[in-house]
């Protein structure tokens, strides 16, 4: 049935939870590619036909005609399915940047094509260039502030960081008391953990 | 920011009110809440912005200041909070922005009424978002499908317009209230009188009463 390879993919896009990209179904979308080839030979050959039968292909009415018509629409709808795939991925890449940062994890690098890699170093540098030029960080501060300092356990061996004017040791396990603003980098890469009680 | 408020407190109510209203940390608030409820682009508070940068700035030196002069703790901290909650609103109301603009790209590239919004540096920001786009989408799906069918906005060569731009929801219902007694207006077709009240309307109405 014409079009459910491609609502297969898109199907698998909502399946991933969300926020959350699933691997990239290469297979799947060279199969619906080779389908829209597919079509767009069938759609020619069905014009060619009318135009060496001597009909007028625009305003023609015949089985030739509405073949070609289902042609076309499969091809518009596995257009649109591949693009919302695409577009969608994108999308929560970029959430991913605001999220994670500018370097990616092994395990989300894994689930991205070519393609979508180049994509995220693009926007992460256009969203760079926008923060320095207006000298300001936007990726810190996510939350609304409760308090200007809080209690942090550390998860993951840090080591030892500058902070303003000291240095601290971050050895895992240990408890810092922290400005906000410092601790959030940690805390957003699952470095470090608030301790709220 | 604080000091401010000191001032106005001893003035009586109202007239605390209308100073609290208008210092640059609740104009700030109001643009943050606006863009948040808004469901498109709001234009940019250029100057507000601007002052509020300098007051942050100014902020930051004075509780250096105070830090290194002994002053109580405790006030010291005050100060810090209320910096921090300012630098929050600051930082939100431009990652909203930037965050309607990664949704809206294309929307905005092809339409010079709401680029006229932005400031310069979103301008290039959303110029570049846009570029990086099309070209990801060319690469990947647009390059490998059959001719006619190769176009970023138009779904096919022979439709009439551009039909696959992703655009804001200008029917989405917002809740506003409104600031002052405004009289009976036309609102979807209804005659309304607004008092204080809280109203949920769709957000296309808004833009054209504020």
């Amino acid at each position: 049935m014409y079009g459910r390879k491609a609502c297969q993919l898109v199907k698998e896009l909502a399946s991933g939870e969300k926020g959350q990209l699933t691997p990239y179904n290469s297979d799947l979308f060279d199969q619906v590619i080779a389908e829209c080839s597919q079509h767009h030979l069938e759609l020619q050959s069905l014009i060619r036909k009318m135009q060496e039968e001597g009909l007028d292909v625009q305003t023609t009415r015949n089985a030739d005609h509405y073949g070609a018509l289902i042609h076309h629409l499969s091809l518009v709808r596995n257009k649109r399915c591949l693009m919302a795939y695409m577009y969608n991925r994108a999308e929560i890449i970029r959430s991913l940047i605001w999220k994670v940062g500018p370097v990616l994890p092994q395990q989300i690098q894994e689930k991205l094509s070519h393609t979508e890699e180049e994509y995220f170093k693009k926007h992460s540098g256009a969203l760079q260039s926008y923060m320095s030029r207006l000298d300001l960080d936007l990726t810190v501060d996510m939350v609304p502030p409760k308090d200007p300092y809080i209690q942090v356990r550390v998860l993951d061996d840090i080591g030892v960081v500058l902070s303003d004017d000291k240095t601290t040791n971050f050895a895992r396990h240990s408890m810092h008391f922290l400005k906000r603003t410092d601790a959030e980098q940690f805390i957003s890469r699952g470095l470090m953990e608030e301790l709220t009680s | 920011m604080a000091s401010e408020a000191g001032e106005g407190s001893t003035a009586g109510m109202d007239d605390y009110e209308t100073l609290i209203s208008t210092t640059d940390v609740e104009l700030l608030k109001k643009a943050w809440r606006n863009e948040k409820a808004a469901p498109e682009i709001l234009r940019f508070e250029t100057s507000l912005i601007q002052r509020i940068r300098g007051q942050i700035q100014l902020m930051e030196e004075n509780i250096e200041e105070f830090a290194g002069s002994g002053i109580d703790p405790l006030t010291v901290s005050l100060y810090q909070m209320d910096l921090d909650r300012t630098q929050y609103l600051f930082r939100s109301y431009l990652r909203i922005r930037l965050q309607k603009i990664e949704k809206y790209m294309f929307h905005i590239s092809k339409n010079p009424e709401v680029q006229s919004r932005l400031s310069e540096q979103e301008k290039g920001f959303a110029r570049r978002c846009a570029d990086d786009m099309e070209r990801h989408l060319e690469e990947s799906v647009l390059s490998k499908l059959p001719d006619n069918y190769q176009d970023i906005v138009k779904q096919s060569i022979i439709s009439e317009e551009s039909d696959m731009i992703p655009e804001p929801q200008l029917d989405s219902f917002v809740v506003c209230k409104s600031r002052r007694f405004l009289g009976p207006f036309q609102l979807d077709g209804r005659q309304s009188t607004i008092s204080c009240i809280l109203l949920v309307c769709a957000a296309r109405n808004v833009s054209s009463v504020c």
